[in-house]
């Protein structure tokens, strides 16, 4: 008796695993051919405790997480719907954690993708080709053919400068285009620091373990992008191709990065955080900070921001660099098996008028949509529209390099910075981390 | 025996006691410091009382408890629900099996006993990718959802806790003279009258040792349910809760440093009231397991 | 009586049928893909039912089988499902190219070949080798220390005890932030003021290195010592007395009566650091995330200088994408820990007989 119970417990636990090892290798199949039977038992099996919602949307921006509350509130009053945004904080990559959801079952309607997430996602998104807000925006993701993902924000980034500051020290701004003009700037600066009251001419950050994405994704992307026409690819294709690089322009990049070093807040550089970065620089510590705009948010809430006027210059480490990079960082996609009748008219009702005010008053976004009636009077934003109407913008593919990269090159900086590598090296370091990242 | 110490050797011996007592003590302290005061404050001088006031510590509490990401109460709430739920069950089903597996000596018994404890050396990362996805199959097999959901974790913490809780209950049990039980059954006590009359009241200490030992670990758990909750659901912990704030862009040290403050209370005012048990718990658990 | 057993017959037989049909009915819905939300419910009934039919079956030879069998099953049940099944899995899926959803090829050692020859992850075994060692001996001696500092009969120990164990109350990630708060602000203030070094410890390899092991004392050696002071509890006050009449100076007594007493809790203590250090995770996520750079090892440079294997694994699978691959690195570290475990207990067991 004992016994053939035992065999009875086996046989059921075992039958139980074998469903489980059938349906892991079956999965692919049955979401793509038969998307119909399993939208209904996703929705069953989770949604349980979220049914009162008609749309869930995952936000992976935690810094506008209030202002997208303000907007699911309004939508629900304008349209009845109810909108509910959830937001995934933390140190993690937002994009990781959704890998997870889609296993636990759990996909919401709506969720946020960067260009080199979409392969992940092949065969799960809607194709959003031929909605009506694609007329109004050039900023959509476009990938083979399909349109993929709905942009809210664009997003630029080069060396922004505190223009009260230049005025002082009688550096003209326009004038930096070259890497001699640079050079002599920030000797200029450097040169009147007491009196301008300055800690350093460069606010420049290269902690690896918080701050990688910054050197590691945008420092990084000016190598890729900078002075490129919007749809020249030739330096992200190099890296992707096995993870390449051009020496010639690594070399030059590595002495304008040194000369960032050379002058950079000691204090700052190797060590800091974002927070002594951003509050530095509205504090008018610093001429100038590489980071983008999206730093205006922070900027504003510091009570010791004077309001100064601020601007972006490029990134000249060759003659005649003169564009910013920019581009939609993340975009909402519509996920096949959830609500997308529902989801794709809440995006469409998204590009509209009321819910532009939002993004763009509240938020302190900038609009990627040529019909929006709203300017933000954020810091950069003026001096981001004065690039994107001389064309002086350049598409930042950075954001197509292999997932996790900025995680090792953000450490070749940070050597770099401490003085453990000289540009020569880190070049050749660079070359061989990006190499051995690629082969793995 | 009793020669009085030497006066030098009995200050040394303090004086090292409270530099040692400094070193430990001084993060907490930091902690309860920086929560009294605002950002600013912080960055600017992080052991300066400064900026260190009654209100803005309230300040920051309201900011932490009312803030929309961390939702202190319900990740409290869920975090207590877990813990007590996984706790209970824990005790019951470990108590039941341990009480078997101890009984009867026959090589069935022997082998679950082994295989409980050859898999506490299984390293937590050897499982936890597959144990997602059997999760996921599982729950949709049997209609109930095991991922994103209290009922999922508390069966994962029975499983991941079930081995080291029967291995010292097994111990225990072995002591308890089997007398009792042939007493009882003569009485006409059937098996499970003499388990939950007899037996179970007399495993009270040691229930109350795998409680502790469990209790801890379940509570500070992160890297489960991270994994099996996500980290935007409805259902956080209070460790996840506290990740909520340390967002990729803005590091607010006021409130991590708050929030990290009210996930650390209720173990410290657990510990100030249960002290002895607490130690008494966590050293038995260590001898034996 | 006779009456009372007909009833709970009756009672047994309808649970066991009840039980039974609605399991089967909630199988059958499964595998139609019917979409009904008491599915679940049906199904817990069902075994619920079976469970009481079981219970109350009328037999009283096996009784007491049947109660094993429903005590066990449900630690058994869960243990299964949560430990050996998915270990399982993992060992297969560690010999394919499994992406953490589903999986086309059999690569077959592949992924195993592969590690050998990846530096970053010959490296992180290295540091997890001397992170361990270090704390072995570290942890041990401070918590020692520390337990002989509060078995001295000086008032106030008592709160000394409790105040050491403090740390260990408190989860890793928490900890993490805390402690990467105090290495960012506070330690920078002090080493460079006493030393003139001005960056973080965190920023340079060797002592971001250093900052973990001071983060995991400080956690641990609280606990370790509760367990030291245990020990030197049951050395008998006879014995010392004895040794201190044949006149043994305190160091004496310490090295020829106190250490060889107390040498199966030093066996004990040395193994919960061991295998506690291998599994280190949540400092080393929340203080460095594993970033450090190291300049030539194995002919290349590294970036991943203060990763260690649990957290090598998690980037592996979470950051870099690649589950079979992460999921044999798992195994590796399951091969590793065991054999050092059980490398350990034999020494220590050696060692406990020849004193």
């Amino acid at each position: 008796m004992k016994k053939k119970l035992l065999a009875f417990l086996m046989a059921g636990t075992m039958a139980l695993s074998l469903a489980a090892c059938g349906g892991a290798a079956a999965t692919d199949g049955g979401a793509s051919t038969d998307g119909g039977a399993s939208t209904d038992t996703a929705a069953a099996s989770t949604t349980s405790d979220s049914g009162e919602y008609d749309l869930r949307v995952l936000n992976g921006k935690p810094e506008i997480n209030d202002q997208l509350q303000t907007l699911a509130a309004k939508y629900e009053e304008e349209t009845g719907v109810k909108v509910k945004i959830e937001t995934i904080g933390g140190d993690e990559k937002a994009s990781d954690a959704l890998k997870g959801y889609y296993q636990a079952d759990n996909m919401p309607d709506i969720f946020f993708v960067e260009t080199n997430d979409i392969p992940d996602w092949d065969g799960k998104l809607v194709d959003l080709a031929g909605e009506q807000w694609t007329e109004d925006t050039d900023g959509e993701l476009i990938v083979d053919g399909k349109t993929y993902g709905f942009p809210y924000s664009i997003e630029a980034t080069a060396l922004g400068y505190n223009k009260e500051i230049l005025d002082k020290a009688g550096v003209d701004p326009s004038k930096l285009t070259t890497p001699a003009a640079w050079k002599e700037a920030a000797a200029t600066i450097d040169s009147k620091k007491d009196e301008l009251g300055i800690t350093a001419v460069f606010g420049w950050c290269t902690e690896p373990s918080n701050l990688g994405w910054s050197s590691g994704t945008h420092v990084f992307g000016q190598y890729l992008d900078a002075g490129q026409a919007w749809d020249d690819r030739t330096y992200i294709d190099m890296l992707n191709d096995g993870g390449k690089i051009d020496e010639a322009r690594m070399k030059d990049f590595a002495d304008f990065i040194g000369m960032m070093n050379e002058y950079s807040d000691p204090d700052l550089v190797i060590d800091g955080n974002y927070d002594m970065q951003v509050n530095g620089f509205a504090e008018g510590k610093y001429a100038f900070v590489t980071q983008g705009n999206w730093i205006a948010a922070n900027m504003v809430t510091n009570d010791a921001y004077t309001g100064f006027e601020c601007g972006f210059a490029p990134y000249a480490f060759e003659d005649g660099l003169d564009t910013i990079i920019g581009g939609v960082p993340n975009f909402w996609a519509v996920y096949a098996d959830g609500n997308v009748d529902a989801a794709k008219a809440f995006l469409q009702w998204c590009s509209e008028d009321s819910a532009q005010q939002i993004f763009v008053e509240e938020a302190q976004l900038i609009s990627p949509y040529s019909d929006c009636a709203y300017t933000s009077d954020a810091p950069f934003a003026a001096s981001i529209a004065s690039y994107i109407s001389s064309g002086k913008i350049s598409y930042w593919h950075t954001m197509e390099k292999k997932s996790g990269l900025e995680d090792k090159t953000s450490v070749v900086f940070n050597q770099y910075a401490q003085g453990a590598l000289d540009a020569d090296s880190f070049v050749s370091t660079m070359a061989q981390v990006i190499e051995s990242y690629y082969a793995e | 025996m009793h020669t009085k110490e030497k006066t030098s050797s009995v200050i040394a011996k303090v004086v090292i006691a409270v530099i040692v007592a400094i070193y430990v003590l001084f993060p907490f302290a930091l902690v309860v410091l920086n929560s009294c005061k605002a950002k600013n404050d912080i960055t600017n001088n992080p052991i300066g009382f400064e900026g260190a006031s009654f209100s803005q510590l309230l300040q920051n509490l309201n900011d932490v408890i009312n803030n929309k990401s961390f939702l202190f109460w319900n990740a409290f709430g869920y975090s207590a629900l877990i813990t007590v739920l996984s706790l209970v069950l824990l005790a019951l089903f470990g108590a039941m099996a341990a009480w078997v597996i101890c009984r009867n000596k026959t090589k069935w018994s022997l082998a679950i006993y082994f295989t409980f404890i050859a898999s506490m050396i299984i390293p937590f990362q050897v499982v936890m990718l597959p144990l997602i996805s059997t999760f996921r199959e599982a729950g949709n097999f049997i209609g109930i959802p095991m991922l994103m959901s209290v009922q999922g974790i508390v069966f994962a913490y029975l499983g991941f806790g079930g081995a080291m809780t029967v291995f010292i209950l097994n111990g225990f049990i072995k002591g308890i003279p089997y007398d009792l039980e042939e007493a009882a059954s003569i009485d006409g006590c059937s098996p499970e009258q003499t388990f939950f009359r007899v037996i179970f009241p007399l495993l009270t200490p040691v229930i109350t040792t795998v409680t502790i030992l469990n209790g801890m670990w379940i509570w500070n758990d992160y890297l489960l349910p991270s994994l099996m909750l996500g980290r935007s659901g409805d259902i956080k912990t209070l460790p996840i809760a506290v990740q909520a704030f340390v967002g990729s862009y803005v590091k607010q040290w006021n409130l991590i440093l708050t929030g990290a403050l009210l996930a650390i209370l209720p173990m410290v005012i657990l510990f100030l009231i249960a002290q002895k048990q607490i130690m008494k718990g966590m050293i038995e658990g260590a001898v034996k397991g | 009586m006779k009456e009372a057993s007909s009833i709970k017959r009756i009672v047994s037989f309808i649970c066991l049928i009840a039980g039974i049909g609605l399991f089967v009915w909630a199988m059958a819905l499964d595998f139609s893909g019917a979409d009904v939300k008491y599915r679940g419910w049906l199904f817990i009934l069902g075994v619920i039912g079976i469970i009481a039919g079981l219970y109350l079956f009328p037999t009283l030879k096996y009784h007491r089988t049947i109660i094993n069998i429903i005590f066990l099953f449900p630690l058994l049940f869960a243990f299964f499902i949560t430990v050996i099944l998915p270990m399982f899995l993992g060992l297969f899926y560690s010999f394919t190219d499994w992406n953490g959803i589903e999986y086309h090829n059999f690569v077959g050692v592949e992924n195993y070949a592969k590690m050998f020859r990846q530096p970053s992850f010959v490296w992180s075994i290295l540091i997890t080798a001397l992170f361990v060692v270090a704390n072995m001996i570290l942890v041990n001696l401070v918590a020692f220390l520390l337990a002989l500092l509060c078995t001295s009969k000086l008032k106030g120990m008592g709160f000394f005890r409790a105040a050491y164990f403090l740390p260990n109350l408190i989860g890793g990630i928490v900890l993490g932030y805390i402690w990467q708060f105090i290495f960012a602000n506070v330690v920078t203030m002090m080493t460079n003021s006493l030393f003139n070094v001005r960056h973080s410890m965190l920023a340079n390899t060797n002592t971001a290195f250093a900052g973990i092991v001071i983060v995991y004392i400080w956690q641990y050696a609280g606990y370790i010592m509760l367990i030291y002071i245990t020990g030197l509890n049951t050395v008998p006050g006879d014995v010392l007395e004895a040794a201190a009449i044949d006149g043994a100076n305190p160091v004496q007594t310490l090295f020829e009566i106190k250490i060889p007493m107390i040498a199966p809790t030093i066996t004990i203590c040395t193994f919960l650091t061991l295998t506690s250090a291998f599994k280190q995770f949540d400092v080393n996520l929340s203080l460095t995330n594993g970033a450090g750079a190291v300049p030539s090892f194995m002919g290349e440079f590294i970036t991943n200088g203060t990763e260690m294997l649990a957290l090598n694994i998690y980037s592996t699978a979470i950051t870099e994408r690649s589950y079979s691959y992460a999921q044999s690195k798992a195994f590796l570290f399951f091969v590793i820990l065991a054999c050092v475990s059980i490398i350990q207990v034999r020494i220590s067991n050696k060692k406990e007989v020849e004193l």
